[in-house]
C-alpha cells in the first residue's frame, strides 16, 4: 500500500494530468543556526589527594575580538561541586539557570544533611543526559564542561561532558586548547589514579597555574586574568580575579631576525 | 539560494550576520555608560540597505519603560519587534506587581527573547536603565543571546574601531559633562572610520530626574545643539 | 445552617438570593477543623508554626512535613484538607518557577501571594471544581540587597552603580494569609485552623505592628501560641513543626529552613513552662475561692 495520502484514489494521471502535490510540502526542515558566538576558551582541572583544582580564564571572545574580560566561567553549584564551562557563554548561562532550578527543587524537601544533596557525580550524570538530549535534537548546547567536586563516596571527582554528550573521566582533564597544551603537563604529575594519592593541594595548584601560563602563551583566545577553585571535603575556595605570575619574556631580547641576522 | 558569508575552519557554514534579502541593517555605532548620577546612552543615526543610506536621521535609542532604554543594532525589524515586546512586558509588570520594573527585569526579558529565538534573530542590544534602588546599570546582549553586566558597553559594526579609544579614556564615576564628552568622543571616532555609521549623535541621559535627550550635529562639529526639550 | 435544603448550596458557581456562595462557606468549615497554624512577621524574619495533629501512632515522628518550601525564600503552611494544601503548594512552586523563567530572579512574596490568590479564587467560579478546603499562610523574605540576574556574568563598575538613592528600604519580611474564597491580606501575625481564635488573641498581645519583635523571640512566641491554642483539643497528640526565614545577615541567610532542633526544643520547653505557670495561677485562685467559702 502506498502511504502517501496524495496517492490515494486520486484522479488518473493519463486523463487529468499530473497531480500537483506541491501544497502538501512543508517549506524546509527546521534548522538551528548552531555555532557558538560569544565563547570562552580552555578549562583545566586536576585531582589531588583530598580534592580537585580547576581553573579557567575570565575572557569571553567574539570571534577573535577579546570582547568581555570579566566573565566568570567557574560556576559553583553547591558546597561540593564547581563546573568549568568552555564554549558558548549564552548556553553556559542557560545551563547555570537550569542547574539553579534543579537546586531549588532539591531543597523543597527539608533535608538539611549534606549527604542528601546532589554530589558531583550525580550532577555530571544529569548534565550528560541534558547535553546528549540536545545534540539528539540537532540543537546542541555548544559547551565543553568539566565537573569538579566530591563524589557520593566522598572521593575527589573529575569528569567532562561535551556538546555531543560524550563523557570522560580522568585524574586530569582539560577542554579546548588545554586538551593539547595542558593535559601533557598535568599527566606528567598524575599519570593514573594511583598517583593522585601522592599529590598535595599545593602541587596541584602549582601545576594548574603553570598550565594557565602555557595556555596564555600559546592560545590566541586566552587572557592573563583567570579564576581558580579548590574543592575538597572542607568546602570550596574560589578566587575569581587572579593574574598570571612569573611569566617568561626576557629571552626576547636575545632573538634577532629570523635566521642569520645578528643585529 | 547560494549561501553567503564564509566557511568556518571546521567546514561548517557560519553566517550569524546573515540578513534576509532587502532587510534593513542597523550597521551601527551604539554605546551606553555608567556615570556618577546614572547612565548615558548614545548612538549614531545611519540606517543602510547595502551601501544605500535608507535613513540618515534614525533614532536607535528606544524607550521600553520610564527610565529603562535600549540601543538597537542588527536587523531593524528584529530589534524593533523585540523592543516592542519588552515594552509590553514591562508595562504589564508595573501594573500587575504594583512596582516599577528594574533594569535587571528588562535585561532578563530581553535575554529570554534573544536567547530562545537566536536562530531567527540578528539583534545586538545594549540595555541601560536607572532605578532608585540599583542606580544606573548597563547590560550588553550580543548576538548569541548571552547577557553581560558592564561598566560601559559598546556595540554595532562601528564599535570595533573604538575599543582602544574607550579602554584608554574610560574612567569610573565621571560627571555628566565628562560622560557626555566620552560618549561623543567615542561615537565621532566610530562614525569617522565606519562606513556603516554616520549622521548625527543622539544621546539619552537617565538619572533620578528622569530621561533627557541630547542631539549633536555633524555640521556643528558635534558641539550642539545639545540638550533637547521634552516632547509634548 | 439555614441554607440546607434551599438548593443554593449545591453548586459552586451559584449565588444564593442574598448573595452568598455556600460552597465557599462550607470550605471554611473544613479549615476550622484543621490543626492550628500561625505565622509571625518579625522585624528580621518570619516564623511559621504548625500544630500537626498525630493521626496515627504508626507514623514516624518528625516525618511527613506539612510546612513546604516554595523557591528558596518562601514557606507555606495550611490548615484544612491536607491534599488541598499539597496541591496549593504544587501550584505555588510552579508559579515561582515560572517567574524565574521569565524574570530570572526570585519571585517577590507579594507577587506569589497574588498569583496563588487568583488561583484559589478561580476555584470559586466554576461548577466543575470545588473551592480549596484550606486557609494558607505564606511567609517569605524579599532580599534587602541587590539581586543579580540569574546566571549573570560581569559585574559593572568597581565603584558601584551611580545615582543610587541611599537609605531606601528594600525587601524584608512578608506574611500573607489566603482563604478559601481567594481573599488574601498581608498580616503582622496570622493564624488559622481550630485554635485560631486563641492564637489570634495571643498574637494581638504581641504588638507586632511596632516592629520590635526579633526572630528569636518570634520563634518562642510561635511555639507558645501553638501550645496555648492546643489547650482546647488537649486529648489529641501533636507535633510542633516550625520553620523560619531570616534576613541575609540572620541565621538562614534569606532562605526558608526548618528551625534547628535545639532552638525548637528550647522554645517548646519554655512554652510548656509558661502553660504550667498559668495552671498554677488558676489553681491558686481556686484555692483562694475555697477559703472564702
Amino acid at each position: 500500500m502506498n502511504h502517501f495520502p496524495q496517492a490515494w484514489g486520486r484522479p488518473r494521471d493519463d486523463i487529468y494530468g499530473h497531480y500537483n502535490s506541491s501544497y502538501l510540502q512543508t517549506a524546509n526542515p527546521t534548522q538551528h543556526t548552531q555555532s557558538p558566538v560569544v565563547t570562552g576558551t580552555s578549562v583545566v582541572a586536576i585531582k589531588y589527594k583530598d580534592g580537585v583544582v580547576i581553573a579557567a580564564d575570565n575572557l569571553a571572545s567574539y570571534g577573535s575580538l577579546a570582547r568581555f574580560t570579566d566573565v566568570k566561567r567557574l560556576r559553583k553549584f553547591n558546597s561540593s561541586t564547581v563546573l568549568g564551562f568552555g564554549g558558548d557563554v549564552s548556553d553556559m548561562q542557560y545551563l547555570d539557570r537550569l542547574l539553579n532550578d534543579l537546586d531549588v527543587k532539591e531543597n523543597y524537601s527539608h533535608a538539611d544533611d549534606e549527604a542528601s544533596q546532589l554530589s558531583a557525580n550525580n550532577l555530571h550524570t544529569y548534565l550528560s543526559k541534558v547535553m546528549y538530549k540536545r545534540r539528539t535534537d540537532f540543537n546542541p548546547l555548544w559547551n565543553h564542561i568539566l565537573v569538579a567536586g566530591i563524589s557520593s563516596e566522598s572521593e575527589p571527582f573529575l569528569a567532562s561532558v561535551d556538546l555531543l554528550g560524550t563523557t570522560f573521566s580522568s585524574p586530569s582533564l582539560a577542554t579546548g586548547y588545554g586538551a593539547h597544551l595542558a593535559q601533557p603537563i598535568m599527566r606528567k604529575l598524575v599519570p593514573d589514579e594511583e598517583a593522585v594519592k601522592g599529590i598535595s593541594k599545593e602541587q596541584a595548584v602549582d601545576v594548574v597555574k603553570e598550565c594557565m601560563k602555557v595556555l596564555f602563551y600559546r592560545d590566541a583566545r586566552s587572557m592573563d586574568g583567570y579564576s581558580i577553585a579548590v574543592i575538597s571535603k572542607e568546602g570550596i575556595e574560589i578566587k575569581e580575579n587572579e593574574k598570571l605570575e612569573n611569566q617568561s619574556w626576557q629571552f626576547a631580547e636575545r632573538i634577532r631576525g629570523y635566521g642569520t641576522q645578528v643585529n | 539560494m547560494q549561501p553567503t558569508g564564509m566557511l568556518g575552519e571546521d567546514g561548517i557554514h557560519v553566517d550569524m550576520n546573515h540578513l534576509k534579502k532587502g532587510e534593513v541593517n542597523l550597521g551601527t555605532s551604539i554605546m551606553a555608560i555608567n556615570f556618577k548620577d546614572g547612565v548615558i546612552l548614545g548612538a549614531d543615526s545611519r540606517t543602510t540597505t547595502g551601501a544605500y543610506i535608507a535613513n540618515r536621521v534614525t533614532d536607535k535609542l528606544t524607550q521600553v519603560s520610564d527610565t529603562i532604554w535600549c540601543c538597537r543594532s542588527g536587523s531593524a525589524a528584529d530589534t524593533q519587534a523585540v523592543a516592542d515586546i519588552v515594552q509590553h512586558h514591562l508595562s504589564m509588570y508595573a501594573v500587575t506587581n504594583d512596582e516599577q520594573p528594574t533594569t535587571q527585569t528588562a535585561a532578563a526579558i530581553f535575554q529570554d527573547l534573544c536567547y530562545d529565538n537566536k536562530d531567527q534573530l540578528s539583534a545586538g542590544i545594549i540595555i541601560a536603565g536607572y532605578d532608585h534602588r540599583h542606580g544606573g546599570q548597563v547590560y550588553s546582549l550580543p548576538l548569541g543571546g548571552s547577557l553581560h553586566k558592564q561598566s560601559y558597553a559598546i556595540g554595532g559594526s562601528g564599535s570595533t574601531y573604538i575599543y582602544g579609544y574607550c579602554d584608554s579614556y574610560w574612567k569610573e564615576n565621571m560627571t555628566e559633562e565628562g560622560g557626555i564628552a566620552f560618549v561623543k568622543g567615542a561615537l565621532s571616532e566610530a562614525i569617522k572610520w565606519d562606513g556603516s555609521s554616520g549622521g548625527v549623535i543622539r544621546m539619552v541621559v537617565l538619572t533620578a530626574k528622569g530621561a533627557v535627550r541630547h542631539l549633536y550635529l555633524p555640521d556643528q562639529a558635534y558641539e550642539g545643539p545639545g540638550k533637547q526639550p521634552k516632547a509634548v | 445552617m439555614t441554607s440546607i435544603g434551599t438548593g443554593y448550596d449545591l453548586s459552586n458557581s451559584v449565588f444564593s438570593p442574598d448573595g452568598r456562595n455556600f460552597q465557599v462557606e462550607y470550605a471554611v468549615k473544613a479549615v476550622e477543623n484543621g490543626g492550628t497554624a500561625v505565622g509571625i512577621r518579625c522585624k528580621d524574619g518570619v516564623v511559621i508554626a504548625l500544630e500537626k495533629l498525630v493521626t496515627s501512632k504508626l507514623m514516624k515522628p518528625n516525618a511527613n512535613k506539612r510546612i513546604a518550601t516554595v523557591d528558596r525564600h518562601i514557606g507555606v503552611v495550611s490548615s484544612g484538607l491536607v491534599p488541598d494544601g499539597r496541591h496549593f503548594v504544587v501550584r505555588a512552586r510552579a508559579e515561582a518557577a515560572e517567574w524565574r523563567k521569565i524574570y530570572k530572579a526570585p519571585i517577590p512574596v507579594h507577587s506569589l501571594a497574588d498569583r496563588v490568590g487568583q488561583y484559589v479564587q478561580a476555584h470559586t467560579l466554576y461548577s466543575s471544581v470545588r473551592p480549596f478546603g484550606i486557609t494558607a499562610i505564606v511567609g517569605g523574605w524579599d532580599s534587602e540587597t541587590e539581586v543579580p540576574v540569574d546566571g549573570q556574568v560581569g559585574s559593572g563598575p568597581s565603584t558601584g552603580a551611580g545615582g543610587k538613592k541611599e537609605g531606601g528600604k528594600h525587601g524584608g519580611p512578608f506574611l500573607y494569609m489566603i482563604e478559601p474564597s481567594g481573599l488574601f491580606w498581608g498580616y503582622y501575625g496570622a493564624a488559622t485552623g481550630k485554635g485560631r481564635q486563641t492564637a489570634k488573641s495571643e498574637l494581638e498581645k504581641l504588638d507586632l505592628a511596632a516592629g520590635t519583635l526579633t526572630l528569636e523571640q518570634g520563634v518562642k512566641e510561635a511555639a507558645r501560641i501553638i501550645y496555648v491554642a492546643h489547650e482546647d483539643s488537649k486529648d489529641k497528640e501533636f507535633e510542633l513543626e516550625m520553620t523560619w526565614i531570616s534576613s541575609l545577615s540572620g541565621p538562614t541567610k534569606g532562605r526558608h529552613e526548618e528551625v534547628p532542633k535545639e532552638i525548637r526544643e528550647e522554645a517548646e520547653r519554655l512554652a510548656k513552662k509558661s502553660l504550667d505557670d498559668d495552671d498554677d495561677d488558676e489553681e491558686e485562685e481556686k484555692k483562694d475561692d475555697k477559703m472564702e467559702e
